[in-house]
């Protein structure tokens, strides 16, 4: 057996490459497939690799990237990101400006959330062997809400709220991989803190997650499948906007299956639903209700299409390729 | 939108007064009908069976195995539509050889592969020229710039295939019983109308070219329905916006040009006359087969798998034995599970699990 591409996608062969490693590791870990841990006094914990190419695109670069994407895992579990520590492969013959053009986008985001670099590391490999930059980065935070929000929290009635449109940053990356037009594509990379803090504060928020390799899609299987419960969305709901669309439909992928960096999808009761859409607005103009957690079709994402139909939403089950025609 | 549905829905309901079975050609209406779930809103008598539309499910298995043998011969650059990579062959596919380190890159145009071809003019670029008359003119503009410019390290393997053969062979079957075709989209922008005229003419059989939304498709399976009930049989042109009666006179010069018809091995349906493209004797030294010496083997297809009926439309993909069992999207025993466009994993993607 070798590693493929497909265990990378995000989707189903990934989950099952970490379940066979955490099979190693059997009692010594801990038994929830969050994307961070919270281990004792309330600390969260997470860790994330980060590899895009190109490095540099319309919206963020990798070093804004890195940042974003590992306090959003923190800050999706209510967890508020405090420190960083950051290593850095770096491959022979990157122009140094193009490392610092990365760090100081880094360091920028670090700065808007207030979080420290407490540790770091460089290593340069051979001309070949890496591709440019690759930057791994672990944030450690603080919890702040009551009970950590979670897949156990969620319950039938719960009601979905994607905060912004989605699929930007799968969108962009794959326009500039496949040398398409991108004027209108821009990725949404951005630190999901600032949304998530106000929310700590409404009890009825239950669980959260930032969508990002596999898309929406990709999350709301997981929760489906983790928690026994059924998921339905509706299509109209879902934001979008026209470029990704399109793009979509030119390289016929599924939308839901779009990566997003500064996106998440939050469950919440009911109850206060209008309290967490009021504090969203401000900051995310575009965030929406998209559906519901239900107890029907456990384990099984429904998605209600625009002219009425019915149809399953899966995780995508290896690299997105485009279509021939 | 919903109320235009609707009104479709009964205009559907008041033609199929009795059962119809048509049959949709094109890959991306199979995508787009389950992605749409049209299915669950049809009225009951009104069954849709998938046909052989999707470029990488009629590929042959022989051919398949032809393109994995070339690309794994090392030293070159094989170039191809990223649907072909998983494609499982008799040994591998195109993208475990890339994991073995066979310089395998996907592509989105014939165009990209040439790029390749005059970026790396040391190593030989094969582009595996798939898909019916939507790329076939793309591959034949490549293989004339590349005439052209003199390129000696770029060569097709074409495997492509025309649609109008295929569909008379379904309609001349006994087993198959197709009261209608909703005709491909894109390959319609190539073709036009007039290919098709021999199937409401000879065969009775009605016949609509739509487009790919799904409002496109509802008006389509009306058209249809009620060919079939005034018995008015003809080919219905309902895309207007992207398809002229006469075709694309431009693209059909381009295949004109370069390919020679020839015949063609279809997956599930066998051997076609005149149902493929090979290059013509003037191109010859952009052509694959010839340069690398390569034949194409008879290979069976694998023990239990049903692409054929499928693709046939004579069974749904739930009908087959293998289907969901041993035969999943992420451990595909036949291309219909393999092609993002493929009936079989249209189906297990959007269809099979009871809600």
């Amino acid at each position: 057996m070798f590693i493929e591409i497909k265990h990378g996608s995000g989707g189903r062969p990934t989950q099952e490459l970490i379940k066979e490693i955490l099979g190693i590791y059997r009692d010594q870990s801990v038994n929830d497939l969050e994307d961070c841990a919270l281990i004792e006094n309330g600390i969260g914990v997470t860790i994330d690799g980060f590899t895009v190419s190109p490095r540099f695109f319309p919206g963020g670069d990798i070093g804004k990237l890195a940042i974003c994407g590992s306090t959003n895992d923190l800050a999706v579990r209510g967890v508020k990101p405090n420190y960083v520590a950051v290593s850095f492969l770096i491959e022979e013959g990157l122009p140094k400006e193009e490392l610092f053009r990365a760090v100081d986008s880094a360091y920028r985001v670090s700065r808007e959330l207030d979080v420290k670099f407490i540790a770091g590391d460089t290593k340069v490999l051979p001309k070949g062997q890496a591709d440019g930059i690759y930057i791994t980065c672990c944030a450690l935070g603080q919890s702040v809400t009551d009970r950590p929000w979670g897949v156990n929290e969620l319950s039938p009635g719960d009601v979905l709220v994607a905060t912004g449109p989605i699929g930007q940053h799968g969108a962009l990356i794959a326009a500039l991989r496949y040398g398409l037009d991108v004027d209108k594509l821009e990725s949404d990379c951005a630190p999901l803190w600032p949304l998530m803090e106000p929310l700590t504060k409404i009890p009825g928020v239950k669980c959260a997650r930032d969508c990002t390799r596999g898309g929406l899609g990709t999350v709301l299987c997981e929760w489906a499948e983790s928690a026994s419960l059924g998921i339905e969305i509706e299509e109209d709901l879902v934001p979008l906007t026209q470029a990704v669309i399109s793009l979509a439909d030119v390289l016929g992928f599924d939308v839901l299956h779009l990566a997003c960096e500064g996106t998440a999808v939050i469950a919440v009761d009911p109850d206060c639903l209008r309290e967490v859409l009021s504090s969203l607005k401000e900051k995310a103009p575009l965030c929406a209700v998209i559906g519901k957690v239900t107890d029907e079709h456990p384990g099984i994402v429904g998605l209600k299409t625009s002219i009425g139909g019915m149809r399953v939403v899966d995780m995508p089950l290896g690299e997105m390729v485009p279509r021939i025609c | 939108m919903k109320d235009k549905i609707e009104l479709l829905r009964r205009a559907l309901t008041f033609f199929a007064k009795r059962p119809m079975t048509f049959m949709e050609v094109c890959g991306t209406h199979t995508v787009a009908i389950y992605r749409s779930g049209i299915r669950s809103l049809l009225p009951p008598g009104i069954s849709l069976v998938s046909g052989p539309g999707c470029p990488v499910c009629v590929t042959d298995q022989g051919e398949i195995d032809a393109a994995i043998k070339l690309a794994g011969k090392g030293d070159l650059i094989f170039a191809t539509y990223g649907d072909m990579l998983r494609v499982p062959g008799t040994k591998g596919s195109l993208q475990s050889l890339r994991a073995h380190g066979a310089d395998v890159r996907v592509v989105r145009s014939a165009d990209e592969a040439l790029s390749l071809a005059l970026k790396n003019p040391a190593k030989e670029v094969v582009f595996l020229g798939v898909g019916f008359e939507t790329t076939a003119p793309s591959t034949a503009a490549v293989v004339i710039e590349a005439m052209d410019r003199g390129v000696e390290n770029f060569s097709v393997l074409s495997f492509h295939k025309l649609v109008p053969p295929a569909l008379r062979l379904l309609a001349e079957s006994e087993e198959l019983q197709v009261d209608g075709f909703l005709l491909p989209g894109h390959v319609s922008v190539v073709l036009g109308s007039e290919p098709y005229q021999f199937l409401p003419r000879d065969f009775d059989i009605a016949c609509a070219i739509v487009g790919f939304e799904p409002l496109d498709i509802m008006e389509g399976l009306v058209e249809l329905a009620r060919q079939v009930s005034e018995s008015d049989f003809k080919v219905s042109l309902l895309y207007a916006r992207a398809v002229r009666p006469e075709g694309n006179a431009k693209a059909q010069g381009l295949m004109k040009e370069v390919f020679d018809k020839c015949d063609s091995k279809w997956r599930g349906l066998g051997p076609i006359e005149r149902s493929g493209l090979k290059l013509k004797s003037d191109f010859a030294r952009f052509d694959a087969l010839l340069k690398f010496d390569l034949k194409i083997e008879d290979v069976p297809l694998p023990q239990g798998c049903k692409c054929g009926e499928v693709l046939m439309g004579k069974i749904t993909p739930k009908e087959c034995p293998l289907f969901s069992k041993q035969c999943r999207p992420d451990a595909p025993i036949g291309p219909c599970m393999v092609s993002s466009e493929g009936s079989c994993a249209a189906c297990y993607k959007y269809d099979y699990r009871v809600m």
